[in-house]
């Protein structure tokens, strides 16, 4: 047989192969199915960068709330899954700060909502606001045994 | 076939200049200290990169259209800028072709300028900047300058991959890697890491706008730091906080 041949490959090889090009187009769909601009002009509200850590013990949430005066955060959850974060900015930002001409409005919040993957009791938070920066934890509800 | 990477160059570029790297990584710490150095010093757009692995996008700055991705000059020093997130793929090419292009221009040193990730970033006053380079004479020049050297880890990004085509080339490089948030822009850092780089290059800024101005910066860096973070979790960022296997 000669060496110029093409070598049968495994049908299992075939998947393993585009794993990666799956992988790519499933997060193309699912970004394009939820992405939005990351302000709303009716509710006046940027959306704040935030991020989630799910520790053993608790739920470590922090948003990123630049030019925000502490007291006027508002922490709530909406759902069982879903914690939102609101704050009230120090000064009023127009679109045209960002060299934006042809877009009208002007935010005075910042918003996020996030997922939290697992139970929380919300009750029990402790929050702390440095640098600028939320710092939400939520510890986690442990199941009971049976 | 076209050329995957194409830098169009649109005014002269000057020879043996310093070429500094302002590319998206994280806390946008590179990004945002490239960004203040060219306003600063007043350089000018002198080269661009086209390329059909970045995205079909264009900024518009007062009506005209120009490459997210760009080269700035002045006489004795070149940066790049990029103002868009790089995805993922494309990293490896462009990385290549703009080492590539700065053997070819002659660059006496190329410098990178990035944030490191820190967990209790929040609680730092100051944050220390370490240092990494192409060779061991280099690495001495930053040692006693007072930076500390970055002994060992990982490295993962667009910068990884400049001080590795650097060495491979023999281009002297560094790296100075200030300690930053992940994926909230960091103007501190960014202050920090330059005045590193003024330490060893000779080139005075002055940061006192990003710090006081810092706030500002950061509402204005948030998409931008979004649409990177995506890109970073896509290139395996996180295997920076991983330990290497010295057997």
């Amino acid at each position: 047989m000669t060496e110029t041949r093409r070598r049968r490959r495994s049908l299992f090889d075939l998947p393993s192969e585009h794993v990666e090009d799956i992988e790519t187009l499933t997060e193309e769909f699912a970004g394009a199915e939820t992405e939005r601009p990351s302000w709303d002009t009716k509710a006046c509200c940027i959306e704040a960068l935030c991020n989630v850590s799910v520790e053993v013990d608790e739920v470590v949430v922090t948003a990123d709330l630049p030019n925000t005066n502490p007291d006027t955060i508002k922490i709530e959850q909406i759902n069982r899954d879903i914690l939102e974060i609101k704050a009230e900015m120090k000064r009023r930002v127009r679109f045209d700060e960002f060299g934006i001409t042809h877009r009208k409005g002007e935010f005075r919040f910042f918003r996020c909502q996030m997922h939290i993957p697992v139970s929380f009791d919300a009750k029990k938070m402790t929050t702390r606001f440095k640098r600028g920066i939320l710092e939400v934890r939520l510890p986690r509800k442990r199941r009971t045994k049976p | 076939m076209s050329e995957p990477v194409r830098i169009v160059e649109k005014k002269s570029v000057p020879s043996n200049a310093l070429m500094l790297n302002g590319l998206p990584d994280v806390g946008l710490v590179g990004l945002i200290a490239t960004s203040h150095i060219i306003g600063q010093l007043r350089m000018n757009e002198i080269a661009y990169v086209d390329s059909d692995l970045l995205p079909p996008v264009v900024v518009l700055h007062e009506g005209l259209p120009y490459a997210p991705l760009r080269i700035f000059g002045n006489s004795n020093l070149v940066a790049t800028l990029s103002e868009a997130a790089l995805p993922a793929k494309s990293v490896q090419p462009i990385m290549r072709r703009l080492v590539e292009w700065g053997q070819i221009k002659k660059v006496r040193l190329v410098v990178s300028m990035g944030g490191m990730a820190v967990q209790d970033r929040q609680e730092m006053e100051q944050v220390k900047v370490y240092g990494a380079a192409s060779n061991p004479s280099l690495l001495k020049t930053l040692s006693d300058k007072g930076i500390e050297i970055l002994h060992g880890g990982f490295m993962v990004g667009p910068y990884a991959l400049i001080m590795r085509y650097c060495t491979e080339r023999n281009i002297p490089a560094i790296i100075l890697l200030a300690q930053s948030f992940y994926n909230y822009p960091d103007p501190e850092a960014a202050a920090a890491a330059i005045k590193e780089f003024s330490k060893i290059t000779g080139l005075s800024v002055d940061v006192s706008k990003l710090i006081e101005g810092g706030e500002e910066i950061r509402l204005k860096a948030r998409d931008m730091m979004k649409r990177t973070t995506e890109e970073l979790n896509r290139m395996k960022k996180t295997q920076e906080f991983d330990m290497p296997l010295y057997v």
